[in-house]
């Protein structure tokens, strides 16, 4: 087991470039994920490490070891793919062990290593079948024990719970989790779910264009943003922006009169900024003014309320589960100052 | 669904259907089921083209006097070792399809296809005239052994042959799309071209082959005049003008497996001839199957490359049973003759049909 390196990565398709030197250390047994919205680049990183894509310029070590220009045989890597990939002409033991029979490993060996993989997957009772006779949830647990057969320095997960319905994809989030600690092994895993991300991650690595918004734990991310994309990104519902900007020295934000003083340095006059808060951190003010509450969905556990300042600009408001508010009425909000973020509106960067 | 006003007008489903598949049955039936039947009909009768065609009374019903005329001989004995080389392979065929069906290898109904075909090797190749006996129509089985033997060359020539060209040809540069219509182009010729263009190739005097083989050293083979090579010919541009369908087919096979299968396999360490053989292959396996069968229903019905390029000859070991037929009919007069053999063709043809049907069924399931 052991670590992944990448040093000024470039990947360029002819004349575009897609992945813009990315620089990254992906410690030995660490769950990282990529997350970002699709087109951000995270899918080609991921199969640059795995070799399936040609690494333009820029170094890739694993375990100390450079792959950057070596066979995806050769580089001590195993994958999940979305599809799952299962060989549909194969049954699920000789799936799992195809990896090893193509490396001339013994066939007693195999059997060996299938059933301890089937075992910890509990696909025993499965190991005769083909994949066309196998659940969606069942060949994503082979797919993923064919990467355990292999027994590699490092797993690969390229979005391996897109294809499950949402109840399974939850059971087998927790069951990879389990699987890493398990395992202990070096797992990236790429995904477009930020919770799938909050989760799993030891390491979660913020993707937009090919480059590197943010690389952090995930509360750190979720605490400490330090852009406005990372910001809207991490955190479901999504952080509340509203516009404003600084005038004589003070914030004016048009949506919230009278001037919240947060303790951030502000930017000189006239700087357009964003303030954003999470709808977590609002607590509704029914005897106050200024928003109009729109409505409320209520999930049991929590209702998200949507406001409407008189802006225009809307403001979710995560509310008790029981909440008595109604829709269509005139509310203020209430929140702690602290709990605030400020970024510029232009280069989106966070005011600290 | 909207209801429908003026209902005394509207057809129910069953008269619409009626309606719309009368034409089609109208034509099948006057262009091919009336003439297959009436086939039949004649291969009962003493029928000469002639006779009857200047006097439609000059036919006599004569029951399968016909075929036993075809098929059959004077003192026509078995013996399970008449002709060894067939009967050998046959009998081990038979041994091996069943084993191959206890062992759960081979499904049931290929078992069961294997296990005829060995059979019918075993049982056929040994009848044969008693000493003083004879066949009653000494040509007949040689030449459905040849067709056979045609069939058996051209098949796997062009299975294996497009196959190939299809893994090669499969993508998306511009040279590959221009090399993929040249292939298939000779598909789009007649018969008579194709026979032409490689009778000249063939030619010794001023034929390629025969310039190629000069220019190593070698003297020129006389391809279409000479016993050993007039079959390799004809098989050689069957193999040439048949490719391009078995081509397309194969192309369309390959472009059905995912491109993620060859991913996983990359991390296997399955690249290039092991991604072909373990990756390529058994997923092309349906796809083989149809261009097989397809291609034995085709090339069984061969004609114009024997009658056009060697005339069936030499000695008649090119001589195909269409070409036979035709013969019997249209040079002897000779149509219920001729109509009996159309039928015992019809009848090979008929079984690889039902066989291509129920293979298709088995590998749905």
């Amino acid at each position: 087991m052991s670590g992944v390196t990448l040093e000024n990565v470039i990947k360029t398709y002819g004349d575009v470039q897609v992945i813009h030197g990315i620089d990254l250390q992906v410690e030995n047994g660490e769950f990282c994920v990529f997350v970002g919205p699709s087109g951000c680049g995270k899918s080609t990183l991921m199969r640059m490490v795995a070799g399936l894509e040609e690494t333009t310029s820029g170094q890739i070590t694993i375990g100390g070891r450079d792959v950057t220009r070596l066979d995806p045989s050769q580089r001590g890597v195993a994958m999940v793919f979305q599809t799952y990939a299962l060989y549909p002409h194969m049954t699920v033991a000789e799936n799992m062990g195809f990896g090893l029979r193509m490396n001339g490993v013994p066939k007693d060996q195999i059997t060996t290593k299938v059933a301890e993989a089937a075992r910890i997957l509990k696909l025993d009772p499965l190991l005769d079948r083909k994949p066309k006779a196998l659940s969606g949830g069942q060949r994503q647990r082979v797919a993923i024990g064919r990467t355990i057969v292999r027994g590699p320095e490092v797993f690969l997960f390229d979005e391996p719970l897109s294809n499950l319905d949402a109840e399974l994809r939850v059971d087998m989030r927790v069951e990879i989790a389990a699987l890493h600690k398990q395992l202990g092994a070096t797992m990236i895993y790429v995904t477009h779910d930020q919770v799938e991300a909050m989760t799993l991650a030891d390491k979660i690595v913020v993707l937009r264009d090919g480059r590197v918004e943010q690389v952090g734990a995930p509360l750190d991310l979720y605490r400490d943003p330090d852009n406005r994309f990372v910001a809207g990104f991490i955190g479901s519902p999504a952080m509340n922006f509203l516009g404003g900007q600084v005038a004589a020295g003070a914030l004016s934000i048009p949506a919230l009169p009278g001037a919240p003083a947060l303790p951030v340095g502000l930017p000189p006059d006239d700087t357009r900024i964003e303030f954003g808060i999470r709808p977590e951190h609002v607590r509704i003010d029914p005897d106050g003014h200024g928003f109009r509450l729109d409505l409320i969905e209520k999930l049991g556990g929590i209702s998200y309320a949507y406001l409407y300042a008189t802006t225009g600009e809307r403001l979710i408001v995560a509310e008790d589960g029981e909440t008595t508010l109604s829709g269509d009425t005139d509310v203020g909000i209430r929140f702690d100052p602290a709990r605030a973020f400020l970024f510029d509106a232009k280069t989106g960067k966070r005011l600290r | 669904m909207p209801e429908h006003q003026g209902s005394r007008r509207a057809l129910s489903q069953r008269q619409a259907a009626l309606i719309l598949l009368l034409p089609f049955m109208a034509v099948y039936g006057l262009f091919l089921v009336y003439p297959f039947f009436k086939g039949v009909w004649i291969s009962l009768h003493d029928w000469n083209l002639m006779a009857v065609a200047f006097n439609p009374d000059a036919k006599t019903y004569v029951g399968l006097r016909n075929y036993e005329r075809v098929m059959w001989g004077r003192d026509i004995t078995w013996g399970a070792l008449a002709n060894p080389g067939f009967q050998i392979v046959g009998f081990l065929g038979m041994v091996a399809s069943y084993l191959l069906y206890r062992s759960g290898r081979a499904g049931r109904v290929t078992a069961l296809a294997m296990g005829i075909a060995a059979l019918l090797l075993f049982v056929l190749p040994g009848f044969h005239p008693d000493a003083g006996g004879r066949w009653f129509d000494r040509r007949f089985w040689p030449t459905v052994g040849n067709t056979i033997l045609f069939v058996g060359l051209a098949v796997p020539g062009v299975t294996v042959t497009a196959m190939l060209l299809a893994a090669a040809l499969d993508g998306e540069t511009r040279a590959k799309a221009v090399l993929r219509t040249l292939f298939f182009l000779s598909q789009v010729l007649s018969v008579t071209v194709v026979t032409l263009i490689w009778q000249i190739m063939f030619s010794p005097r001023q034929g390629l082959i025969a310039n190629l083989t000069e220019l190593f050293g070698g003297s020129p083979v006389v391809w279409l005049t000479a016993e050993g090579f007039a079959m390799a010919a004809i098989v050689i541009a069957t193999i040439w003008w048949s490719l391009g369908i078995a081509m397309i087919l194969f192309l369309a096979g390959l472009q059905d497996i995912s491109k993620d299968l060859y991913e996983a396999g990359a991390l296997d360490n399955a690249t290039g001839a092991k991604a072909f053989w373990h990756i390529t292959l058994p997923n092309l396996k349906r796809t083989i199957t149809v261009v097989v069968v397809l291609q034995i229903i085709l090339h069984f019905q061969v004609f114009g490359q024997s009658h056009l390029m060697t005339n069936g000859g030499p000695n008649d070991t090119t001589q195909v049973l269409v070409r036979y037929i035709y013969q019997t009919a249209f040079r002897d007069s000779e149509l219920g003759r001729a109509s009996a053999m159309a039928v015992f063709l019809f009848v090979i043809m008929g079984a690889f049909s039902i066989l291509q049907f129920v293979l298709g069924r088995e590998t749905e399931e």
